[in-house]
């Protein structure tokens, strides 16, 4: 197996373009997938291509709408230490925080999360409700699309073959009072979410919610949303009342998955739950 | 009364291993990589469909090896007709073929092996390999495999799926629970824990030129291993020698065979060439042992006064597809089955059933940790029932040195249960412990439980439990001290040199230690039982008894004394004090003869004498005479909104007789609670028709640090006054503890007594919607 490290996006599309090519961001899911793959004596790419060469693809700048361009290639503990992130993006703060282990998130980059497009991506619920979307490139140009266009199943986006994502652009959630993430895994560390929750809220000067927006990772096949939850919180000041109807209205809805970490039924409640958790912000 | 008072020894120095580890340093038998090694691996064809496929039962019809060995680097492919002896392992009985021939019994078990020139031929050779299996019916149950009818493990075999039934009885428990004032019962479930040692089971064997096998291996017992392969293999076990260097974890499973017999057999077959043979983690997980899952059925009646007065409990043990150690961990399990506590009449009925699980055996704690969780929540329970204070009711009915324990043993070694429950007693973390429930944030419960835990030592009546220590005085003037018992890690080489060290007089550098090697060291026993340091050490000590008076009697007839009255064991001489001469240690071990500068000495552990007339049908290690003794305490915090638990505080207050070196006291007790704290709280072992769901770390979760508090270690002064300087052996208690403990604080914060381990966010979701109220004391 080839490992090229590319230092320019048109020599990055030309190695791509070689049949079974790769591409190796962080590596902290394609190398224990090749692992297996190895093991269970199963075909692996003939080269992996790395992005970490590529300077364009890394680190935080301010685009001229305000928003902040997330070079994709940026690992997450990269992303963890920067100002920016941390004072306008506290959701996905949390959320990167909360992610894999230290040796994880010095690999592991954002780009490599949306692209792996797990049900429980930890960074897909809070780049949901900031409203981010993708930067994608090839030989072919460059092209945009919502984060929630991309990403379209357990696994499945809609990148093309040579395609990468160059960055995610998340505008900031300052005008959001209410910011919470919660991670609910089966242990504190290393843990795959069982259900996790990202929520914004906008509240007007009496406190009353006039925008909301909630996501849920691994409840469904990819990030969940629940426009109906959403509407319930409108116009309500965020008390355990209000939210405890918004709850209610997430479990009849949800319709989560059993698996090894959790039933349909515990995700379900905790789904709602989760809400509950904004009265005590 | 044991002395309560020993004198205290000098600040313990650095363990012996502290530095090569930190450093890397420390050769490990994974780090045994001989140039021009070939590579083994087993093919287990029973896993082969991962989770969602394969099988545990099966009648093997062929195994096709055509295709495996036209790989490029494929030299032999060896199936159960290769084996040349009775193709059988097991520590007490020989029932587990090393290559399966006819019938595969669990879902790892293997039927051929590869040897390759490289990982990488290894591995398209294993990929490669075909097997006809017919699969059979299996059975995935104790209770449904002792049924008429149920699919028979081992075809023919007298007795069926039950591998052992037996009894342990004191008094007339069916009688005394009829009568009792007050009675609590329960049911319980304990499921299988993993080992998840860092090291997995690997090695490296060579067949020499003269027809010794030698090997290298991470196991706990190397001198059992020479005749659990020559058995298998044909060969005599005593030319067999295998080394076993410092192991990167072990907790009983590396107690009997992993990987020797299948490394021993490639050795025969490799022309003399070396051959390594390593599990990766998913094989570990699936064709290494696990700790037995058992089901508990209790009864406890206690007069109104809390004074305890009879138990009876039934366990069914899950043994999977071989005996391995069922019956002896399942000994431990029906003698502590009553826990730590004076009650005059007992029942316990044992039942240890072949399934086509996994294979089950030792693992620190030994049956113990299956019966801790459920004693102490009867005693609990009973404590409430009785409006008394649990930590009193406890204290009531320890057991004390010269109590008569549940089995009937007279307890003549130290027993300082007490001691322990009033440190716990004094403890802020328990005295502060009702404002500190009260400060409980939103959402959010807090508990706070304690547990007291004991350990059995040794491996009890009928199987000698003996160490031979080996002592050299070097050339240099130094000392080597040759283990006999491997270190996984729990610190027994440190404490042999540390020993060593004291009674010789001699600075920590001039005590090297020489790592179990059947040739150079002698037979003492497996790493197990929280034996090694007390039997080698006693052992030990007597070696450097011996060692000091031979070295004065020589230095006496260099420097002309008469008898050796003032002559002293000095750093690196021996000194006639009257006179001020001297003699270099080093310069006396140029005149004496290798012979002369070895000094072996042996011990053997105490048993009970006049042993209870009961539990007769334990071939061995019935009953126990010695024990560790713990009290804990958990202060725990459970989310309302998820059922996740967070374990804030613990304490671990133990009694181990005395402290030789209290780093490695404290290392011991942590250890163990944070293996506990694993098993009570996340490690979820989970089987489908006997194949194994949770094949991996990812989804078999262990703590991490982020999941464990700091873990506060006291110990009681004590001093068992048959063990080296009076220790006692602390490796297991610390185990049994956190689940009990953690079941406590979870009743305090929920309402609710959880009788089924792991205490998963769900169980403990369903609990508080069950009880949503909190509770108040």
């Amino acid at each position: 197996m080839n490992v090229l490290t590319p230092r320019e996006l048109p020599e990055l599309f030309a190695a791509l373009a070689a049949p079974g090519a790769r591409v190796l961001a962080g590596g902290t899911d394609l190398l224990v997938r090749l692992r297996a793959d190895l093991r269970q004596g199963r075909k692996v790419p003939s080269s992996l291509v790395r992005l970490d060469g590529l300077e364009e693809l890394c680190g935080v700048a301010r685009e001229p709408d305000g928003a902040l361009r997330l070079g994709a290639a940026t690992t997450h503990a990269g992303l963890l230490a920067h100002p920016l992130v941390r004072v306008e993006l506290p959701v996905l703060a949390a959320a990167l925080a909360d992610l894999g282990s230290p040796p994880i998130r010095n690999m592991g980059t954002l780009g490599g999360n949306l692209c792996t497009a797990s049900p429980a991506g930890d960074t897909l619920p809070p780049l949901m409700v900031l409203g981010a979307s993708v930067e994608l490139a090839s030989a072919a140009g460059v092209r945009r699309m919502a984060l929630a266009d991309f990403i379209t199943g357990p696994g499945r986006t809609r990148l093309a073959p040579g395609e990468i994502v160059t960055a995610v652009l998340a505008p900031s959630a300052r005008e959001f009072a209410v910011r919470h993430f919660e991670k609910v895994g089966r242990r504190s560390a290393l843990a795959v979410a069982v259900v996790s929750l990202a929520a914004l809220l906008r509240l007007d000067a009496r406190g009353k919610a006039v925008e909301a927006r909630l996501a849920w990772g691994s409840v469904g096949p990819t990030v969940w949303r629940c426009p109906e939850a959403e509407a319930a919180l409108l116009g309500q000041r965020p008390t355990l009342t209000a939210l405890k109807r918004a709850a209610a209205v997430v479990r009849a809805r949800v319709q989560p998955i059993d698996d090894l970490r959790a039933s349909a039924a515990y995700r379900s409640e905790v789904a709602g739950n989760l809400l509950l958790r904004l009265a005590a912000l | 009364m044991p002395k309560r008072h020993a004198p205290s020894l000098p600040p313990s120095p650095p363990r012996a291993d502290a530095l090569a580890k930190a450093l890397g340093a420390e050769r490990y038998a994974f780090d045994a990589r001989p140039e021009g090694c070939l590579w083994a691996g087993a093919f287990r064809p029973g896993a082969l469909f991962g989770p969602e496929g394969g099988m545990a039962h099966g009648r093997v019809r062929g195994v096709d090896t055509t295709a495996a060995l036209a790989v490029p680097g494929v030299l032999r492919v060896l199936t159960a007709a290769d084996v040349p002896g009775a193709n059988l392992q097991g520590i007490v009985h020989k029932d587990q073929p090393v290559l399966c021939g006819e019938v595969l019994r669990h879902a790892g078990d293997p039927v051929a092996l590869v040897l390759a020139e490289s990982p990488e031929a290894l591995r398209a050779g294993l990929a490669a390999l075909r097997a006809d299996i017919e699969p059979l019916p299996g059975v995935f149950d104790p209770e449904e495999a002792l049924k008429k009818g149920a699919p028979q493990v081992h075809a023919g075999r007298k007795g069926g799926n039950l591998l052992l039934g037996a009894v342990i009885e004191k008094g007339d428990a069916r009688a005394a629970l009829k009568s009792v004032p007050v009675l609590v019962r329960g049911e319980f479930s304990t499921p299988v824990q993993e080992h998840a040692f860092l090291e997995t089971p690997c090695g490296v064997a060579q067949l020499l030129p003269d027809g010794a096998l030698q090997m290298t291996v991470s196991t706990q017992s190397p001198f059992r291993d020479r005749f659990e392969i020559g058995h298998a293999l044909g060969l005599n076990p005593f030319k067999i020698r295998v080394r076993a260097p410092h192991l990167g974890g072990g907790f009983g499973g590396k107690d009997g065979a992993t990987v020797q017999c299948l490394l021993g057999l490639a050795a025969l077959k490799a022309g003399g060439r070396p051959v390594r043979m390593v599990w990766d983690r998913e094989e570990s997980i699936l064709a290494g042992y696990k700790r037995h899952a058992v089901r508990l059925r209790y009864a406890l009646g206690a007069e109104r006064d809390g004074t305890l007065v009879a138990l009876s409990c039934r366990v069914v043990f899950d043994t999977g597809a071989y005996a391995h150690l069922g019956s002896e961990v399942m000994e431990l399990s029906m003698e502590h089955a009553a826990g730590p506590y004076r009650i005059p009449h007992v029942r316990v009925v044992g039942r240890c059933v072949y399934t086509n699980n996994p294979i089950a055996g030792a693992f620190r704690g030994f049956g113990v940790a299956q019966v801790s969780p459920a004693f102490e929540s009867l005693m609990d329970e009973l404590a409430e029932k009785l409006g008394l204070d649990p930590l009193a009711l406890r204290r009531k009915n320890a057991l004390r040195h010269g109590d008569e324990n549940c089995s009937g043993v007279r307890l003549t070694g130290s027993a300082q249960l007490t001691d322990c429950l009033d440190a716990v007693a004094a403890h802020p973390l328990w005295t502060t412990r009702e404002a500190w429930r009260a400060g409980a944030p939103a959402f959010t419960r807090r508990g706070v439980g304690l547990a007291a835990v004991f350990n059995g030592m040794g491996y009890g009546r009928g199987l000698a439990d003996m160490a031979i220590a080996k002592l050299e005085l070097t050339e240099a003037g130094g000392f080597l001290v040759y283990n006999g018992v491997p270190d996984m890690g729990q610190g027994n080489s440190s404490a042999f040199a540390l020993l060593a060290s004291q009674e010789l007089n001699q600075p920590p550098s001039a005590i090297g230690l020489v790592q179990p090697d059947t040739e150079q060291c002698l037979p003492s026993g497996s790493s197990s039982a929280g034996r090694t340091t007390y039997t080698y050490g006693n052992a030990l000590l007597k070696a450097c008894a011996a060692m000091r008076v031979k070295l004065l009697s020589r230095a006496a007839m260099a420097l002309f004394c008469d008898n050796l009255e003032g002559m002293e064991l000095l750093p690196g001489m021996v000194r006639h004090r009257p006179t001020g001469k001297s003699l270099p240690l080093a310069a006396m071990a140029g005149f004496l003869s290798r012979d002369d500068r070895v000094c072996v000495a042996e011990a053997l552990m105490p048993v009970a004498q006049n042993p209870p007339d009961t539990g007769k049908s334990f071939f061995i290690g019935f009953p126990h005479l010695l024990f560790a003794y713990a009290a804990h305490l958990a202060r725990i915090e459970v989310d309302e909104l998820t059922g996740r638990v967070r374990v804030c505080d613990y304490l671990a207050v133990t009694d181990g007789g005395r402290v030789l070196h209290r780093q490695g006291f404290d290392q011991q007790a942590q250890g163990g609670v944070a293996q506990g704290l694993g098993y009570a709280l996340l490690e979820d072992f989970r089987l489908a028709e006997g194949r194994i769901l949770t094949g991996d770390l990812s989804t078999y979760l262990i703590p991490t640090a982020l999941d464990l508090p700091d873990i506060a270690s006291e110990a009681v002064e004590g001093c068992e006054e048959t063990g080296p300087h009076g220790l006692k052996g602390v490796g297991e208690v610390g185990l049994n503890g956190p689940a009990p403990a953690v079941g406590a604080a979870l009743y305090e914060a929920t309402g609710a007594r959880l009788r089924d381990l792991p205490f998963t966010p769900e169980r403990v979701l369903t609990a508080l919607r069950k009880k949503p109220r909190r509770r108040r004391t």
